[in-house]
């Protein structure tokens, strides 16, 4: 036990009879005797000093009794009774009785003392062992405290650690997209020029026949033949190289190349109006024409698979990354195309109403349970089987939709299917 | 932890009796009080108890002087049994010159006795105090329950020890001196050489044990 000014209580520790008897215990009784008639009583210690005593005005008189007084056994003290000889027999009782009285207040006075310094002994312990407890609460409490601290700095930054792995997976996912794409327009590209070279085949033989034809002319010519001999040996000629069939053929042959060449050129200009890869930075983008051109990269995937219905109101210019709308395009209409009916039918249309730009996608699919409707935007969300999709297509157009400031939800299609509706604020400049 | 003043010439011991809550503490205090001599024995002090449980100690003081004149004052304390006074126990124990175990023979009883006992070596290393040094006697007491733990088992358990044990009946009176006087011994035994009680004070062992455990019927 340490402790500056707290009194340290030992149990039991040795008392003193000062200790233990007060003046207003002890000096009644003594003045009691002396009323019993006793000249003078008191109490003296062990070398026969004083410590309490009352005599009579009239004198002391004769020492009649002497009895010890016991403190835990042991004579600590010693009661003198004195007064006339006379009145031995009676005061010699008294001082008897005198004794019984100092020896039971002793014994009480003790009692209460011990009671004391036990409980208080008790008391400050206890007190010390709730300091105790308090202080090792109050450094849990702190331990706790910094722990949670923590927790929330590491939830923090896992959260962060997260965000930019989703946003790894969202930037990967545009690649993919735009690997398909690459497929898909190679594809679109291939088949003219396929035909195209088959065509220019077919021409080169054609040219090589002209040329034979030509050819034979000239050599006929310088021989001065008779002219029915030429015209004759000339038919026979031309019959050879079927240059009738030949000649019909080419015109076709042209043409058709040409509309391919043309065609060519067109899906070039889609894609690289799409990709807008000339463009760096902001440009007012008609919605509209993106649309369009999204339709035209996408034509491999639409023509003579889906019915097209276009429902488009000419749209405000809307500033932003030229790449943006198409991209959202791009996944929306590949999302309505997957999850369309039998007979696909996609509608887009487009509408202004002064403030909005609202465009709609719809599908005729089965259409998007409501209890999924708040996930379907979400990274990784897919009800397509494993390894079928990404999940991060809708995902990219939400993001897309964000950057352009305005919102995207879903809806029921009229007539079945999922309707999903992207709302763009347009600033008045 | 002898409380020794060299210029007054007293020496003051504390004996403690621990134990289970109910195991007959305050029984063998009132035994002691009933037989021993009034001679140099002061009032068994019965502090304020609940239902007659003691719930802060009892103390019974002895008071003899050694041929030298040394005041020798013995103070026997029990401490209050149940667990929740340990506070109490604690401050009872400080400073302790000699410990009774009074454990209980009632075989139910086994696991308070091992809890006690197991409080006892703890408090006893919070006070302060070397158990293997500290003179301890342990009591079995309650020894007329019929069903009471054979003694040879009691014995085959602590015997190895080297720990004294008595057996007892305190209601009965039975065994409650021989274990106060055990322990005297043990006590006289550790404070001798250091204080020279026989060499410097002439206090023989068979001198200052009569003087504590003479009985009523032997001083008449």
């Amino acid at each position: 036990m340490t402790g500056g000014e707290r009194l340290d209580y030992v149990v039991g520790e040795e008392k003193n009879l000062r200790e233990l008897l007060l003046d207003s215990d002890v000096l009644p009784l003594l003045r009691g005797a002396l009323k019993a008639g006793a000249g003078c009583a008191r109490l003296l210690d062990e070398e026969g000093d004083e410590l309490w005593g009352a005599t009579a005005p009239e004198g002391r008189g004769a020492l009649l009794a002497r009895i010890p007084l016991l403190l835990e056994g042991e004579p600590v003290a010693r009661l003198e009774l004195h007064g006339e000889t006379g009145l031995k027999e009676r005061l010699q009782p008294v001082a008897a009785l005198l004794c019984v009285a100092l020896d039971t207040v002793l014994k009480n006075n003790l009692k209460r003392v011990l009671t004391t310094e036990i409980h208080t002994s008790v008391v400050n312990s206890s007190h010390e062992e709730l300091l105790r407890i308090n202080a090792e609460l109050s450094k849990s409490e702190a331990r706790y405290r910094e722990l949670a601290e923590n927790l929330e700095a590491r939830v923090k930054e896992r959260t962060a650690e997260l965000r930019r792995a989703q946003a790894r997976m969202l930037q990967q996912e545009k690649m993919a997209a735009v690997g398909q794409l690459a497929a898909g327009v190679a594809h679109e590209i291939n088949n003219p020029l396929g035909f195209i070279t088959s065509n220019l085949h077919t021409l080169q033989k054609y040219v090589a026949r002209f040329c034979v034809m030509l050819q034979f002319y000239r050599d006929h010519l310088d021989l001065d033949l008779p002219r029915q001999i030429i015209m004759a040996e000339a038919d026979q000629k031309w019959r050879e190289l079927k240059l009738t069939q030949v000649v019909a053929d080419v015109g076709d042959l042209m043409s058709q190349s040409l509309t391919g060449a043309e065609r060519v050129t067109r899906i070039v200009a889609d894609l690289k109006g799409f990709s807008h890869v000339d463009e760096a930075g902001e440009s007012p983008v008609d919605l509209n024409q993106e649309l369009e051109r999204t339709l035209g990269v996408l034509s491999h995937l639409l023509s003579g698979r889906a019915e097209l219905v276009k429902e488009l109101q000419p749209l405000p210019t809307v500033t932003c990354q030229g790449q943006l709308p198409g991209q959202i395009f791009l996944n929306l209409i590949q999302n309505a195309l997957t999850h369309a009916g039998e007979a696909p039918r996609i509608t887009l249309s487009s509408c202004f109403d002064g403030e909005r730009i609202r465009i709609s996608i719809a599908d005729n699919g089965k259409g998007i349970p409501s209890p999924l409707r708040s996930q379907i935007f979400e990274p990784f969300f897919t009800t397509l089987p494993v390894g079928s999709g990404t999940g991060m297509g809708l995902a990219v157009a939400w993001e897309g939709v964000l950057k352009l400031g305005g919102t995207i939800a879903v809806a029921d299609a009229p007539g079945g299917g999922a309707d999903f509706i992207i709302t763009i604020p347009v600033r008045k400049e | 932890m002898i409380e020794y003043n060299e210029t007054e010439r007293r020496m003051v011991l504390k004996l403690v009796y621990y134990g289970p809550a109910l195991s007959g503490k305050t029984t063998n205090l009132l035994q002691l009080h009933e037989q021993l001599a009034r001679q140099g024995r002061g009032e068994l002090m019965v502090l304020d108890t609940t239902g007659d449980r003691t719930i802060y100690f009892d103390l019974l003081p002895f008071f003899l002087t050694a041929p030298s004149g040394l005041k020798i004052k013995v103070k026997v304390y029990t401490v209050p049994g149940q667990v929740c006074h340990d506070a109490t126990r604690k401050a009872v124990l400080q400073r302790a010159d000699g410990i009774a175990f009074i454990a209980d023979s009632n075989p139910g009883e086994a696991q308070s006795n091992f809890a006690s006992f197991d409080n006892l070596e703890r408090n006893l290393v919070l006070v302060g105090l070397d158990i293997d040094s500290t003179p301890l006697v342990i009591q079995f007491n309650k020894r007329d329950l019929p069903d009471a733990v054979p003694e040879q088992e009691l014995r085959n358990i602590w015997g190895p020890t080297g720990i004294p044990v008595v057996m007892a009946s305190a209601i009965n009176g039975a065994g409650v001196p021989e274990t106060f006087e055990t322990l005297a011994g043990l006590v006289y035994d550790r404070i001798d050489a250091r204080f020279r009680l026989l060499a410097e004070h002439g206090l023989e062992r068979e001198r200052f044990l009569r003087q504590l455990t003479t009985l009523s019927e032997e001083e008449a």
